[in-house]
């Protein structure tokens, strides 16, 4: 058995219980990401019309398709990974029980960040999808979009993964979840243009992942011009995140 | 595997764990055993005396500070991959599957050596009923009473027929009948030539399965011998006294929870060893 075939081992045995409970697995993985799309986009959108972004002017159904999107791939990977490695480790004791087989910690570590991201990619391209379908994105953008959810909601999985090596019971994932994940969906652009924000917090802003996987998004499918800090940002958040969470859960399960 | 190789061996195993602001604490400090086909070896200790910590790093899952382990030949730490291919682990934790069930679990931890679910599920099937579980097969773990869990994490260790079968505490919730189920297959195990390292508290175990018990304290092996030559050498071939509760004393013949309370400092009443 090569790494790789050791990795799409442990990913098979998450997507063979995935598919056992499609049903659950499908109203949670779409639910969320469809009612804020129907609310936002059609509702909000219907009254506000259009927004002008860096340039372009977009209808607000556009606009927020497009950041709903990410805010999908960013939930879907924090709290799959969060929540879910938490209790694989902590109470189904799964990482212990197959780090024990050829399979090595290393390797269950990757196959949770890779699951995790494959799920939140899988939520977020429906998303893409319903955008395709009512014209909003272009399908070519859109086809470039879904690489970018896959690296980004690897991203929020390392986060989740992190989150979850942290906290001593499964109640601290909350500490993260409202002081960055939830602060991030609100002021990462998902909702609104940064520059409607006071400028401190456009900065506080632009540190974060999300505004950049938001600015990026936009740029894909609705052709808003490139700002390239987003490639700075997205590849320091990733090669922080990444390593830092396999480590801190090693750490935990390692004495 | 060289023919004829010691399929376990431990060398000047020690293994300190970090504190935080403070010394490394030492839980394995310098144990050496090997282990041949066909034995059963036992680790006996108080809680704390560094078995399951021994264990963790017998299966490479923690690091060892220092010393050698190999399995069939291949250096654990630095060949994890292939030292484990030989391995099956039933762990003192219930590390099962709750997201399967009995027996689709059974045939996904056959996946994780590397075989293929379709030619696993007759072993798999076999296992089940050797070990009685054939009913519930199709039932989820949560389903199960604790006693067939472990019957279960014991079956599953099984499932890529291994050549050297950890087995930490895996008595521990069974009734009486259940557990004498489970020294069978045990003695089973050892006749078809597996090579077995096996942790329990309980002594009449110990004594009943194990070819050689290590006794360990603190980290350290006190003592390791056949549980005959173990009892003849520290306690004698005479009949033990003891208080069982005050005004009733019995004489009875010693046996291999002497050793362990005498070795590991825990007199019984009285001190009344003869």
């Amino acid at each position: 058995m090569t790494a790789l075939g050791a990795i799409r081992c442990v990913w098979l045995r998450y997507f063979d219980v995935y598919r056992k409970s499609l049903t659950y697995g499908l109203v949670t993985t779409f639910t969320e990401p469809l009612l804020y799309l129907f609310s936002f986009g059609f509702g909000l959108g219907s009254m506000i019309g259009t927004v002008k972004l860096l340039g372009v002017e977009m209808t607000y159904r556009q606009f927020i398709f497009a950041g709903i999107v990410a805010q999908t791939l960013m939930f879907q990977g924090f709290f799959e990974a969060a929540y879910g490695s938490f209790i694989r480790m902590y109470y189904q004791r799964i990482f212990q029980a197959i780090a024990v087989t050829p399979i090595t910690l290393s390797e269950v570590l990757w196959a949770e960040i890779i699951w995790d991201a494959s799920k939140a990619t899988f939520s977020s391209t429906v998303v893409i999808v319903i955008g395709v379908v009512m014209g909003d994105f272009s399908p070519w953008g859109a086809l470039a979009a879904i690489p970018l959810c896959f690296a980004g909601a690897t991203l929020f999985s390392a986060l989740g993964l992190l989150a979850a090596a942290k906290s001593r019971t499964i109640e601290e994932i909350s500490y993260p979840q409202y002081l960055l994940i939830f602060p991030m969906f609100l002021f990462c652009g998902v909702f609104f243009p940064l520059t409607t924000l006071p400028v401190y917090l456009q900065w506080l802003a632009w540190g974060l992942p999300l505004t950049s996987i938001v600015s990026l998004m936009r740029t894909l499918t609705l052709g808003t011009p490139l700002q390239a800090q987003v490639f700075i940002v997205i590849a320091a958040w990733f090669a922080v995140l990444v390593p830092w969470s396999r480590q801190a859960m090693s750490r935990r399960l390692i004495k | 595997m060289v023919p004829g190789e010691t399929p376990l061996i431990v060398r000047n195993l020690r293994k300190e764990y970090r504190v935080p602001g403070g010394p490394p604490l030492c839980a394995v400090d310098g144990i050496s055993f090997e282990i041949q086909r066909g034995e059963c070896f036992g680790l006996l200790g108080p809680n704390g005396a560094g078995k399951s910590t021994s264990m963790n790093c017998i299966t490479g899952f923690y690091p060892a500070t220092a010393g050698e382990i190999r399995l069939m030949g291949y250096d654990v730490f630095r060949e994890p991959r292939m030292a484990r291919q030989a391995l099956g682990v039933c762990s003192q934790e219930d590390t099962l599957d709750s997201d399967f069930t009995v027996l689709d679990q059974m045939i996904r931890y056959g996946t994780y050596f590397g075989r293929k679910a379709e030619l696993i599920r007759p072993r798999a099937e076999a296992l089940l009923e050797r070990f009685g579980l054939t009913e519930k097969s199709g039932d989820l773990v949560e389903s199960l009473s604790g006693g067939m869990r472990r019957r279960l994490q014991v079956a599953r260790s099984l499932i890529s027929s291994p050549e050297v079968l950890i087995l930490d505490e895996p008595t521990t919730g069974m009734d009486p009948e259940v557990r004498r189920v489970l020294w069978d297959i045990i003695v089973e195990c050892r006749a078809q030539g597996l090579a077995i390292l096996l942790s329990t508290h309980y002594m009449e175990e110990a004594q009943r399965l194990c070819d050689r018990v290590a006794i360990l304290h603190r980290g350290k092996i006190l003592d390791c011998a056949p549980p005959q030559n173990l009892i003849s050498h520290h306690i004698g071939e005479e009949m033990v006294e003891e208080e069982i509760r005050p005004g009733v004393r019995w004489k009875r013949p010693s046996n291999l929870e002497d050793v362990y309370l005498k070795l590991t400092g825990k007199h019984l009443e009285n001190g009344s060893h003869a």
